[in-house]
C-alpha cells in the first residue's frame, strides 16, 4: 500500500504540532508556510504557567529534522483542487536567495543593506532589512523582493503603476504612454472613469493621501492627442491564421482583440449587437465622463490591427451562435451585463414611462432619447443610478430625485460621483424604498415609497434595511427610472444550453484561461463577473486571449 | 582628475571646514575619457545637493557644469554666475542656509558619515545599471524612482549616523538620544532596535527606568 | 503573491506631506442642457508634480551589496523559485504565522498611540529573540513602564474564547514581572464565574498581577507627556480610570482571507485559533 500524504498548510506551532502527530504516525507530511521560516515558540493559551515555561517548543526543531516530514517554506498554494480522492496542488516555493548552508550568520550582509522596513515577524515592532532573518529561533536568512509595488498589485490588469507614474515624473510622457499600453489598449477611456483599486491600495495615504494614479494615465493619454500623435499597435511578425470570434466590442471583447492581433493573430472579428463600438463604455457611461470621440478613437487604434467590427450584428438572430462556433476555431464571450433588473413592485408594466437605466442610458447615448420634462425619480444607490440620475438632469427634466433605501455610508456609488449629483442639484432620499408605481391615464405619475431605517448588518455586511410601518408617502413624477442592478441576457446562445452557468446567470470558467466548459469556448468581463468595474473586463479579455493563445498554439 | 572620482565623503568634510561654495565643472557628456566619468559625477553631485538639503545647506552652494577645455568664454561665465551666488548666499551657516552654525556643522559631521558609509557610495554607483540596464532583478529604474531610492537612504542613514555620532561619546538611553536629535523617541526606539539587531549598539545598563545603549566597536576587515 | 503583514512605508520624505492634486472642472453652470466633458485634465506642471509624489515603493532595491559583502557567497539573486504539483489524500489546515486579529474597538487606541500594542506584539516584546530582548519596554518613549494595563477588546464573559485569551494576559503579565523590574500589571476583563472558580484564587496569587473584572471603555492620553488613561465600567456598573505606561489589548483572532479562501475552495471550515 502507498503510503499517506498529508498537506499541512500553516507553521505555526498548530500547524508544527499536526505535522509531527502525522509524521510520527508514520505518515509523509509536506507543511506548507508563507513565510519564509517556521514559527516561533509562543505563550501557552491553555494553562498558567511559570515564567521560565514560555517560549519553549522543541517540538519545532523535531520538526525540521523529522524524516517524514517536508518543510516547504515562503511557499504559496496557487491551485487547489479534489480530484478523484486526491487533493491536487499546485505549490510555488519561493527562492530565498540566500543559501543557509553556507551563511555563516555573521550578519555582515544586515549591516550594510540600505533598506529597513517593519518586521512581520516581531509584528511590526522593529525593523528588518530587506536581506535579513525571519526567525531568529532557525536564523534563515533571505531576501524579501516584493512581487510588485501594492498599488499594481491592487490592479487587476497589474499595470507598472510605478514605473508609469515614474516616467511622467522625468517627464517622459510617451514612453509612459507606451510602458500603459503594454498591458492596456484603452488608457485614456479607462484613466477617465476607473473607480481605481490601486489608489485605495497606495502607499502614500498613509502619509497624507493617495497618488492621483487614474488621472496620470489619462494625462498622458491626452499628451498623445495634444500633440497630434497616431500611435500604431504593433503586431508580431509571425502570424497565425486561424480564425477567432468575439462577441460584444465592450472592454473586454476589445482588450481580447487588441492582445490576439497583437500575438499574431490575423483573422479576429468582432460582432456587435449595437451601431456603436464600446459596449457599456458607449452606451452606459455619459458623454460628460468619457467623450465618445475619444472612446472611438483607442478604438479605431485597436482596429488599425487588422481587426473587423461588424456592427448591428446580433448572435442569436443575424448569425446562430453554433454557426459562428462552427465557423471559427474560437469564440470569445464577452457580451457585458445590459439587461436593467426590474424592481418587482405593482405598477411597474402598467405605466408609459417607466424605464430601466440601461434603456435610459442607451437611448440617451445613441441619441434616441434627446429631452425630458417634469420630475424625474432614479431608483438605486450604485454608479449606474448616479450616471442616470446626472443625464437626466442634463437632459433638462425640471427635477430629478434619487431615492435609495439605506444612507450615504452604504452607497455603492463612488463617493466623488454622489457629491457631484448633489452639486449639480440631484434631490437624494435616502432611507426610502418605492412601495408601488402610481399612474393616470396610462403614464406614470409617481411612486409611493416607505421609510427605512438601518437594522442589523446582512451577509454583504452593511446594514439591512427594514421598512418603517406606517409611513408610505407619494412623491410626483413623469419618468421612473430603476437602477438596482443589471443582468447579462444569455438569450444569444439560443439553444446551446451545454454552459455551465452560476446562479448569477454567468459564465462559469476556468480562473487561469476563462475557458468555458465548451471546448474552444472563452468568457470575461461581466458575462463572467456579473455588473463590475470597466478594468476588471479588461483583465478578463486578457486572460481570455491568452487562454485562447495556449488553446490554439496546443491543439 | 576624473571629475567621477571626486569623493562626496571630502566635498562633505570641505563644507565642515567652512568651505562656502564648490563649483565642479567636467566636460560635456560623450567626451569623457572613460566614457562616464561625468556622468558618474553628476550623479554624485545630484546625490549630495539632495543630502545638502535634506540637512539644512542650501542646495546651491554645490554645482555641476558642463564645458569644454576650449571654451574659455563659458568657463568664465560659468565661474561668474556661481560666484554670484555664492556671495549671494553669504557664508556657510548664515541666512542662505536653512540651519545656522553651529548646528550645521554637526549637520555637515553626519554628511560626512552618511556620504563615506558603503550604502551611499554603493548604491550611487549603480545609478547608470539601474536606470539602463536594470538591478538585479532586471527593474529599470526611471530618474524619480532612483531618486526616491537616494532619498530613503539619505533620510534614515542621516538619522542612523545622528545616533550613532551621539553613541560615539557616551552611552545614551533613548529619551536623551532624542533630546539632542530633534528625533522622535518612537522612532528612536526603532532605529536602537533594528542597530541592536545589526549588531551596532548593545545594552550598556539601565539607568531607573531607562535602558541605555552603547556602541559596539566593529571589527576592521 | 510575497505576503507582508506590516506593509507600509514609514519613511518621513521630506516632500510629506503634500497637497494631492486636485482634478480641474467645468463649473456647474457650464453643465447644464449639454454633455460637454466635466474634468478639463491636469495640466503638465500639476502632472508632473503630482507624480513626484509617487514613493515608488520597493524593498530589496536589487543592488547587491549584501552579495559584496558576503565572505560565504551565501547569496545567491539566481536561486530559482519553484512550482510543484503534488496530490495528497488529507489537508489540515491551520492558521500560520498570520496572526490575524479582528480590528480592535478604536476607542482603545490601537494605532493612534506608539504605546498601545496588540497581545501579539507583547508576545514578541517579552520573547527572549524579540526585538528588546524579553524586556517590556514603551516603544513610545523606549521606558520601562511603571505600569502596564492589559485590556480585553470586544468579548462578554460567555465568550468562548476568553479563557485562552485571558490565560494568555496572565502567562504575559507573569513574564513581564519576572523579566522587568518594578513593573505592575493590571488585567482588565469581563470574567465568567467558570474562569473564576476555576482559576481566580491562582491568579491572585501572583505578585505583581491586578485582576480587575470589567469592560474596557477607552484608552486615551490628554498631554503628549502624560500617561494613558485606561477608562472602564466595573463590575458595580461604575466608570473608572487608571493610568498606565503602556497598553496591551487583548484581541480578537481572525482567519486570514487566503486561509479562507482556501477552506472554500476545498469545501472544508477554515481554522480557528
Amino acid at each position: 500500500m502507498e503510503t499517506k500524504e498529508v498537506l499541512v498548510v500553516g507553521g505555526g506551532p498548530e500547524g508544527v504540532r499536526a505535522a509531527l502527530e502525522k509524521a510520527q504516525a508514520g505518515v509523509r507530511v509536506t507543511l506548507v508556510e508563507r513565510f519564509p521560516a517556521l514559527g516561533a515558540a509562543r505563550i501557552p493559551r491553555d494553562r498558567i504557567v511559570a515564567p521560565d515555561a514560555c517560549f519553549v517548543n522543541p517540538e519545532l526543531e523535531e520538526a525540521r529534522v523529522h524524516p517524514n516530514i517536508r518543510i516547504l517554506a515562503y511557499s504559496e498554494i496557487q491551485k487547489v483542487r479534489r480530484e478523484n480522492g486526491k487533493i491536487q496542488t499546485r505549490i510555488l516555493k519561493r527562492s530565498l536567495r540566500v543559501d543557509n548552508d553556507k551563511c555563516t550568520d555573521c550578519k555582515a550582509c544586515i549591516q550594510v543593506c540600505p533598506v529597513n522596513m517593519l518586521d512581520d515577524f516581531d509584528e511590526g515592532l522593529g525593523f528588518r532589512t530587506a536581506v535579513d532573518y525571519f526567525n531568529p529561533q532557525t536564523a534563515e536568512f533571505n531576501i524579501f523582493k516584493e512581487d510588485m509595488p501594492v498599488c499594481q498589485q491592487a490592479c487587476p490588469v497589474h499595470l507598472d503603476i510605478r514605473g508609469y507614474v515614474g516616467r511622467i515624473a522625468d517627464g517622459r510622457h510617451l514612453e509612459s504612454l507606451a510602458l500603459i499600453r503594454e498591458r492596456l489598449p484603452i488608457p485614456g477611456s479607462i484613466g477617465r472613469i476607473c473607480p481605481h483599486p490601486c489608489e485605495s491600495a497606495c502607499n502614500r495615504q498613509y502619509l497624507d493621501a493617495p497618488i492621483s494614479i487614474c488621472f496620470l494615465k489619462r494625462f498622458v493619454a491626452d499628451v498623445e492627442i495634444a500633440r497630434e500623435i497616431t500611435p500604431a499597435y504593433k503586431t508580431a511578425s509571425q502570424k497565425f491564421p486561424e480564425k477567432i470570434a468575439i462577441i460584444g466590442a465592450g472592454p473586454a471583447g476589445l482588450t481580447c482583440a487588441h492582445d490576439l492581433a497583437r500575438l499574431g493573430y490575423e483573422n479576429i472579428t468582432i460582432y456587435e449587437s449595437l451601431p456603436v463600438p464600446g459596449g457599456y463604455l458607449w452606451v452606459g457611461i455619459p458623454e460628460y465622463r468619457l467623450p465618445k470621440k475619444l472612446l472611438q478613437r483607442e478604438v479605431d487604434l485597436i482596429c488599425e490591427m487588422g481587426i473587423e467590427i461588424r456592427y448591428n450584428t446580433r448572435i442569436g438572430e443575424d448569425i446562430s451562435f453554433e454557426e459562428l462556433q462552427k465557423s471559427n476555431d474560437a469564440v470569445f464571450i464577452g457580451a457585458g451585463c445590459h439587461r436593467g433588473l426590474k424592481l418587482r413592485i405593482p405598477g411597474e408594466d402598467d405605466f408609459e414611462g417607466v424605464v430601466d437605466c440601461v434603456t435610459f442610458l442607451r437611448e440617451q447615448a445613441l441619441g434616441t432619447r434627446k429631452s425630458g420634462t417634469g420630475k424625474l425619480i432614479v431608483i438605486g444607490g450604485g454608479n449606474a443610478a448616479i450616471d442616470s440620475a446626472r443625464v437626466g438632469w442634463r437632459m433638462g427634466f425640471d427635477e430629478v430625485y434619487l431615492v435609495y433605501r439605506r444612507t450615504r455610508r452604504e452607497m455603492p456609488a463612488n463617493s466623488w460621483e454622489v457629491d457631484a449629483a448633489e452639486h449639480e442639484g440631484v434631490v437624494l432620499q435616502y432611507l426610502a424604498a418605492p412601495v408601488e408605481i402610481l399612474g393616470k391615464n396610462g403614464a406614470v405619475s409617481g411612486v409611493k415609497c416607505i421609510q427605512m431605517k438601518l437594522g442589523k448588518p446582512d451577509a454583504s455586511g452593511r446594514r439591512r434595511p427594514i421598512p418603517v410601518k406606517g409611513s408610505e408617502y407619494v412623491i410626483d413624477a413623469q419618468t421612473v427610472v430603476p437602477a438596482i442592478s443589471q443582468t447579462a441576457n444569455l438569450e444569444f446562445l439560443g439553444k446551446s444550453t451545454e454552459f455551465r452557468l452560476t446562479r448569477w446567470n454567468t459564465f462559469e470558467v476556468d480562473p487561469d484561461t476563462g475557458a468555458t466548459n465548451i471546448e474552444g469556448v472563452f468568457a470575461g468581463g461581466d458575462v463572467v463577473s456579473g455588473p463590475d468595474i470597466a478594468i476588471r473586463a479588461v483583465a478578463g479579455g486578457k486572460r481570455g486571449a491568452a487562454g485562447i493563445h495556449t488553446y490554439l498554439r496546443s491543439r | 582628475m576624473c571629475t567621477g572620482r571626486l569623493d562626496p565623503a571630502i566635498v562633505a568634510k570641505a563644507f565642515k571646514k567652512g568651505l562656502d561654495g564648490l563649483l565642479v565643472v567636467g566636460c560635456y557628456f560623450g567626451d569623457c575619457h572613460y566614457i562616464s566619468g561625468n556622468y558618474q559625477a553628476q550623479a554624485k553631485i545630484e546625490m549630495t545637493r539632495r543630502l545638502f538639503e535634506h540637512i539644512g545647506v542650501n542646495p546651491q552652494r554645490l554645482a555641476f557644469k558642463q564645458c569644454s577645455s576650449g571654451e574659455a568664454a563659458v568657463f568664465v561665465e560659468i565661474v561668474n554666475t556661481f560666484d554670484a551666488t555664492i556671495r549671494e548666499l553669504g557664508p556657510l551657516g548664515g541666512d542662505g542656509d536653512a540651519v545656522r552654525n553651529p548646528a550645521l556643522s554637526e549637520k555637515l559631521a553626519t554628511a560626512e558619515a552618511v556620504l563615506a558609509g558603503e550604502k551611499m557610495r554603493w548604491v550611487i554607483g549603480k545609478k547608470t545599471p539601474f536606470t539602463t540596464s536594470g538591478n538585479m532583478y532586471g527593474e529599470i529604474f526611471t530618474e524619480h524612482e532612483f531618486n526616491r531610492a537616494i532619498d530613503m537612504i539619505i533620510v534614515e542613514e542621516t538619522e542612523v549616523q545622528e545616533i550613532l555620532g551621539q553613541l560615539r561619546q557616551k552611552a545614551l538611553s533613548v529619551a536623551e538620544l532624542a533630546g539632542s536629535l530633534a528625533i522622535p523617541p518612537a522612532r528612536i526606539f526603532r532605529y536602537v532596535t533594528a542597530l541592536k539587531r545589526k549588531g551596532f549598539v548593545a545594552l550598556e545598563g539601565i539607568s531607573g527606568r531607562s535602558p541605555k545603549y552603547k556602541l559596539i566597536s566593529q571589527e576592521v576587515s | 503573491m510575497v505576503y507582508e503583514k506590516q506593509g507600509r512605508y514609514i519613511i518621513p520624505f521630506d516632500d510629506v506631506p503634500a497637497d494631492r492634486a486636485p482634478m480641474p472642472e467645468i463649473s456647474v453652470d457650464e453643465r447644464r442642457n449639454n454633455f460637454v466633458e466635466i474634468e478639463t485634465g491636469f495640466p503638465e506642471e500639476t502632472a508632473i508634480r503630482e507624480a513626484k509624489r509617487c514613493l515608488s515603493c520597493r524593498r530589496c532595491l536589487g543592488c547587491a551589496l549584501c552579495w559584496a559583502e558576503c565572505k560565504p557567497e551565501a547569496i545567491d539573486f539566481s536561486l530559482p523559485d519553484e512550482t510543484l504539483e503534488l496530490a495528497f489524500d488529507e489537508v489540515v489546515l491551520t492558521c500560520g504565522q498570520d496572526n490575524a486579529f479582528c480590528d480592535p474597538d478604536p476607542e482603545l487606541g490601537f494605532g493612534r498611540y506608539a504605546d498601545v500594542l496588540t497581545d501579539l506584539q507583547f508576545e514578541r516584546m517579552l520573547s527572549p529573540t524579540g526585538p528588546t530582548d524579553g524586556l517590556a519596554l514603551s516603544p513610545l518613549d523606549g521606558r520601562i513602564p511603571a505600569h502596564v494595563a492589559i485590556v480585553q477588546d470586544g468579548r462578554s464573559a460567555e465568550d468562548p474564547g476568553l479563557p485562552a485569551s485571558l490565560i494568555l494576559g496572565v502567562n504575559m503579565a507573569q513574564l513581564c514581572s519576572a523579566q522587568t523590574r518594578d513593573v505592575k500589571v493590571t488585567l482588565i476583563s469581563p470574567l465568567s464565574d467558570e474562569f473564576k472558580a476555576r482559576y481566580e484564587s491562582q491568579i491572585r496569587q501572583i505578585t505583581g498581577l491586578t485582576l480587575i473584572e470589567g469592560t474596557p471603555l477607552s484608552v486615551g492620553r490628554e498631554n503628549d507627556s502624560d500617561p494613558l488613561n485606561v477608562a472602564y465600567t466595573s463590575r458595580s456598573d461604575e466608570k473608572v480610570t487608571i493610568a498606565a505606561d503602556l497598553v496591551v489589548i487583548l484581541t480578537r483572532p481572525d482567519t486570514a482571507a487566503y486561509l479562507r479562501d482556501l477552506a472554500r475552495q476545498l469545501d472544508t471550515a477554515p481554522p480557528a485559533f
